[in-house]
């Protein structure tokens, strides 16, 4: 028994020490260096401990709140569309058709085109004199073309638009696998007693989705808080400030201008909020679970 | 004691000869992807055969200054002696300074070698009164302009901002081409912005910040004045709101379609603007140093990139001999003959072989003469993020209050500025 217990610590130990290593030490020094007052380029300030300085700070950083403010506004926009077009998808993915194989395949396209390609693309797409965005919309009258990527009030619309097109497949493909765990014999039954084809969605595949629906709520939303790549590669931040998310702000404020103390308390707080909502929707997820199973 | 006595020989030996203990040295170079990518490698290993026993490794970074920014400060953080030479933007060197991550080089730079070089690129390297970089090559804003068009309806080459303002509405109504507009620059939120913006702001006479009393400017009456130009008169009235997601390529591409009457830019786009081959305006541009607000008052932005070595490199004198012979006169004359890069010796300019064949560079000698750098300060990148921030703000929101957001900046930028004030 002890001995069984021992091969079992020594076959976690590898496992735990990579986790420890790549996972818990970076974060827990990050929320070390929160505390300090850290400018690489200004060296004789030194290392100094400030306490909650940095996150008072944080608080009262009227660029900071909008960052915050513009994140939460992404995430909101971006994670129902991108599930919506995802059940659609996935929908018709686990229909039996021609082909079917190869479109399950082209659909992952997006998704697995590297990012700095794909914001590349976006980026020519929106251009106001070539871009093809504004050939589709206005055709050949070129007075009417329009900047999306200049005006303030569009450009955090257009990257959520390179957001929902890239990602809507990875959430298409978790919703298929959940699609493809209902058995065909509820169906069967449900078509038995009657119900049509928007009742059995309703009350048969809508319920026994539900807990890939809030796995790729879970993914989605922690992935889309984190949003980076998108605005480093399409606005850098602007016009007006308007893209610059959490993540691109806390990374301009560590690694471009050298505040380690303030830039890592931007990561804390990015990684505290992922945080909280994961915990909210694994309490859903159990819950709905424990529904499942028990009815 | 005969082998005692033979170490001891050994020892004086090397010591006395230390280009034998330099033998089988590793240089490592941080560099970009550059132009002409075959005369950089002649160079380098025209410098392996004049040092025996030399290697240069080069590390090639992406070619954008923030990306090769990251890595250098990565490197320096690290204290990497896998890094000897690099290359430097020109707001980089104050910081790396301060930071004591670059070399002080006055006792291999010295005053009088300092002397042959374009002073502006010179002191963008200096700070708190040592030399950190060897300039490589200078670049400085320039005013492009379809000398077609120009002629057409007999109009000069604009020697103010309100003159180019009314040549380009001139043109626009007489050309009657709704796909042509009057001006293209880089308004995007970046540093290009900066660049821009300090070039109308000094031309008025203003600043982004006084660094004699290291307070910011930007909200004083030149620089408000210059802003509200840019916003109510080039990006209101002649180039369109789309130069407000334009960085240099987007900028020059709407150019040389022929779709821009005017054009900023640093002078790698003469070249560019008249290669029939990308350009469909070639041999049909003219280039002259940028307007001002007044006549003569103009004002260029200096860029360009230096040579510096790191303050971890084990072998700094080897490292000063390859900076030495990268920005000598030979290499740059061939890099400014394979690229049209301009070159920061002063004599490569009266050269014959340089005049027959890029002819435009002398032309561009009293630009290069009159360029301003940016303030030199360890805080440059924040600083510069405030400023992106706030003139992309005013400019992209034309109702935005003007002088307020000028008022946040200056707060912000003088919080900054404080942690360097007093030192």
């Amino acid at each position: 028994m002890k001995s069984s217990h021992r091969l079992a610590l020594s076959l976690l130990l590898p496992s735990f020490a990579f986790v420890a290593l790549f996972s818990i030490y970076p974060i827990v020094d990050s929320f070390r260096l929160s505390f300090y007052r850290l400018i690489l380029t200004l060296p004789w300030l030194g290392q100094k401990l400030v306490g909650w300085e940095n996150y008072a700070d944080l608080l009262n950083d009227p660029v900071a709140r909008h960052s915050l403010l513009t994140t939460l506004i992404f995430v909101a926009v971006t994670i129902p569309l991108e599930l919506l077009f995802g059940v659609g998808m996935a929908l018709v993915l686990n229909e039996s058709f021609r082909g079917r194989a190869l479109m399950r395949a082209v659909i992952l396209i997006p998704w697995a085109i590297p990012t700095v390609v794909s914001a590349q693309t976006w980026r020519f797409l929106f251009n106001d004199r070539y871009g093809l965005m504004n050939f589709v919309l206005f055709g050949a009258d070129t007075a009417s073309y329009i900047a999306p990527l200049a005006e303030p009030h569009l450009a955090l619309m257009a990257i959520m638009v390179a957001e929902v097109w890239k990602t809507t497949p990875f959430a298409a493909l978790i919703l298929l696998a959940g699609l493809q765990a209902i058995p065909d014999d509820l169906y069967e039954a449900a078509s038995a007693d009657g119900a049509g084809s928007w009742q059995r969605f309703r009350h048969v595949t809508l319920p026994l989705l539900m807990p890939a629906l809030l796995l790729a709520l879970l993914f989605r939303t922690i992935d889309a808080l984190r949003v980076f790549d998108l605005v480093f590669i399409m606005t850098q931040g602007g016009p007006a400030d308007r893209t610059n998310v959490l993540q691109f702000y806390g990374y301009k404020k560590t690694f471009t201008e050298g505040m380690v103390g303030y830039g890592s308390a931007i990561a804390v707080v990015v990684f505290l909020i992922a945080l909280v909502l994961s915990i909210i929707y694994l309490r859903f997820l159990r819950t709905d679970r424990t529904q499942v199973s028990g009815s | 004691m005969i082998l005692v006595r033979a170490v001891i020989a050994i020892l004086a030996f090397s010591l006395l000869f230390p280009t034998i203990r330099a033998s089988a040295q590793i240089l490592h170079f941080v560099t970009w992807k550059p132009e002409a990518a075959e005369v950089w490698d002649q160079a380098i290993n025209a410098f392996e055969r004049g040092n025996a026993g030399v290697k240069v490794v080069r590390e090639v970074a992406p070619q954008s200054s923030t990306q090769i920014h990251d890595l250098l400060v990565q490197k320096f953080k690290n204290r990497d002696p896998r890094l000897d030479v690099f290359f430097m933007d020109t707001v980089w060197p104050a910081e790396f300074a301060s930071a004591g991550w670059a070399l002080p080089l006055n006792r291999y730079f010295t005053a009088a070698e300092q002397q042959k070089f374009l002073p502006a690129p010179v002191s963008a390297n200096r700070y708190r009164g040592q030399t950190f970089g060897v300039p490589v090559f200078i670049d400085t804003g320039l005013l492009y302009y379809r000398k077609d068009l120009l002629a057409k309806y007999a109009i000069a080459p604009p020697r103010t901002w309100m003159e180019l303002v009314a040549a380009a509405k001139t043109v626009l109504a007489r050309e009657n081409d709704r796909q042509l507009a009057g001006f293209s620059g880089q308004f995007k939120q970046y540093e290009g912005l900066v660049c821009n913006m300090m070039e109308y702001i000094g031309s008025n006479g203003g600043a982004l910040w006084d660094e004699k009393r290291q307070i910011s400017a930007v909200n004083q009456p030149a620089a408000l004045d210059a802003v509200r130009f840019v916003r109510d008169r080039i990006i209101g009235e002649i180039s369109g709101r789309g130069v407000l997601a334009y960085e240099e390529p987007e900028s020059l591409a709407l150019f040389t379609q022929g779709r821009a009457v005017f054009h900023r830019n640093w002078p790698y786009a003469w070249a560019v603007a008249n290669d029939p081959a990308g350009s469909k305006i070639a041999g049909r541009v003219g280039m002259s140093p940028l307007p001002g607000f007044t006549v003569g008052s103009g004002v260029a932005a200096l860029g360009g990139w230096h040579l510096g070595i790191s303050r971890y490199s084990r072998n700094p004198d080897l490292a000063w001999r390859f900076v030495a012979f990268m920005t000598g006169p030979d290499v740059q004359k061939r890099i400014a003959l394979a690229t049209g890069r301009a070159p920061t010796r002063v004599a490569i300019y009266d050269d014959n072989e340089i005049a027959a064949k890029i002819p435009q560079l002398k032309s561009l000698l009293a630009s290069f003469k009159r360029a301003v750098p940016r303030p030199t300060t360890p805080v440059y990148v924040p600083l510069s993020n405030i400023l992106q921030r706030y003139f992309s703000s005013v400019l992209a929101l034309p109702d935005t209050n003007l002088k307020e957001q000028a008022e946040l900046a200056a707060r912000d930028m003088n919080r900054l500025l404080d942690f360097v004030r007093d030192r």
